[in-house]
């Protein structure tokens, strides 16, 4: 019976394997995703007022170095998760895995940013609760002169 | 000496920890450890040199590996660019008897880790496949576990007779330490360590309340 389990296990590890492969080959880096978005100088504001930042550099709209504050990128995102077509992975819509922010320069009101959406990283990790798939989803914020403000990696898990 | 021999940093995806604010959190809260181990999910962390860190805070950090079988996960120590090629470190199924074979030959270590917890520990895929010849060291104690499952490893471990180590499996800063293993040897390098586990002069600590 063990011999039978074994093969069935060493089988579906095999196809998942495989499976994996055919998914990061046809989606990592792939942006599926671009848009325009102007900084809003009341968004801004009541983005950080609501996280309960209290530096005047997020809070004061009159301080010389008003910005948008840390997680703000992650609020202004009109980004889809996945591309319309993506394969289908797993049962159920899944859970958030967290976002990551990796900030460049500081994001000011009024600016015009581009934003180009991409899959960034599919892999497969076990845990107590079984076979988890993470994928990836990277919002890259540029400027208008085509430098980076913020990176954003968004993680999205699905049970297998 | 006590070392955890079981943390992660940023380097592995699911780690929210700088090795910077370890150590910082290791001096700070005055943490037994003399240092600890780098064990990255499925990789091996080659690029980052802690040596600064090391040298500033006087702490002894060493890298080496998570990686996951068809036993669940284990670590693997004394990783080199042999061990590197001996198997794909990225892959969910390596199978552990083979883990543990190229680690010996390639002059590393495998310690089969959180072996009591369901789906990624060892015991559990001793409930319906039979033992890996090979295993001589698991982890104890995990500072991940949930009530029970250091329970189940200690007395499985003694019922196969494995020797036991100890790691806190830390993935944010206020978990490093929790548990650790102490040798009766001065550890200045991954050889050092590797000898030390191989010759079981070392004992698992948990300071888990």
């Amino acid at each position: 019976m063990a011999d039978v389990d074994d093969a069935e296990s060493l089988a579906r590890s095999k196809t998942r394997s495989a499976r994996m492969e055919s998914i990061r080959e046809r989606w990592v880096g792939k942006v599926f995703q671009a848009f325009d978005v102007v900084v809003d100088r009341d968004r801004m504001l009541e983005w950080a007022v609501t996280c309960g930042e209290t530096d005047p550099r997020f809070v004061d709209p009159d301080h010389p170095d008003f910005q948008a504050s840390t997680s703000f990128p992650t609020h202004i995102n009109i980004a889809r998760g996945l591309p319309d077509d993506f394969t289908e992975i797993g049962s159920g819509r899944g859970i958030d895995g967290g976002k990551s922010i990796v900030w460049h320069r500081p994001m000011r009101a009024g600016d015009r940013l581009h934003v180009d959406v991409q899959i960034a990283d599919v892999y497969a990790k076990t845990g107590r609760s079984g076979t988890m798939t993470f994928v990836v989803n990277r919002m890259t914020y540029t400027n208008a002169s085509g430098e980076p403000v913020a990176t954003v990696d968004w993680r999205m898990i699905r049970q297998d | 000496m006590i070392l955890d021999l079981h943390t992660h940093s940023v380097a592995s995806d699911d780690g929210r920890a700088k090795v910077e604010n370890y150590c910082q959190w290791i001096r700070k809260k005055e943490l037994p450890i003399d240092g600890m181990v780098l064990t990255e999910h499925r990789q091996f962390d080659a690029a980052s040199d802690y040596r600064a860190l090391e040298d500033r805070f006087g702490l002894l950090l060493l890298k080496a590996s998570e990686v996951e079988t068809d036993y669940g996960h284990c670590l693997v120590f004394g990783v080199n660019d042999d061990l590197l090629h001996a198997f794909d470190f990225a892959r969910l199924d390596n199978p552990l008897g083979e883990v543990i074979d190229a680690a010996k030959r390639c002059g590393g270590f495998a310690v089969p880790c959180h072996p009591g917890r369901k789906n990624v520990g060892l015991f559990s895929h001793y409930e319906v496949k039979p033992p890996v010849d090979g295993v001589e060291v698991v982890e104890i104690y995990n500072g991940g576990s949930i009530p029970g499952e250091d329970e189940r490893s200690v007395e499985e471990a003694a019922r196969y007779g494995y020797r036991g180590i100890g790691g806190s499996d830390s993935h944010i800063v206020s978990r490093v330490g929790l548990c650790a293993t102490e040798f009766a040897d001065d550890i200045a390098t991954m050889d050092d360590l590797v000898t030390a586990l191989r010759a079981g002069r070392c004992e698992a600590r948990t300071w888990r309340t």
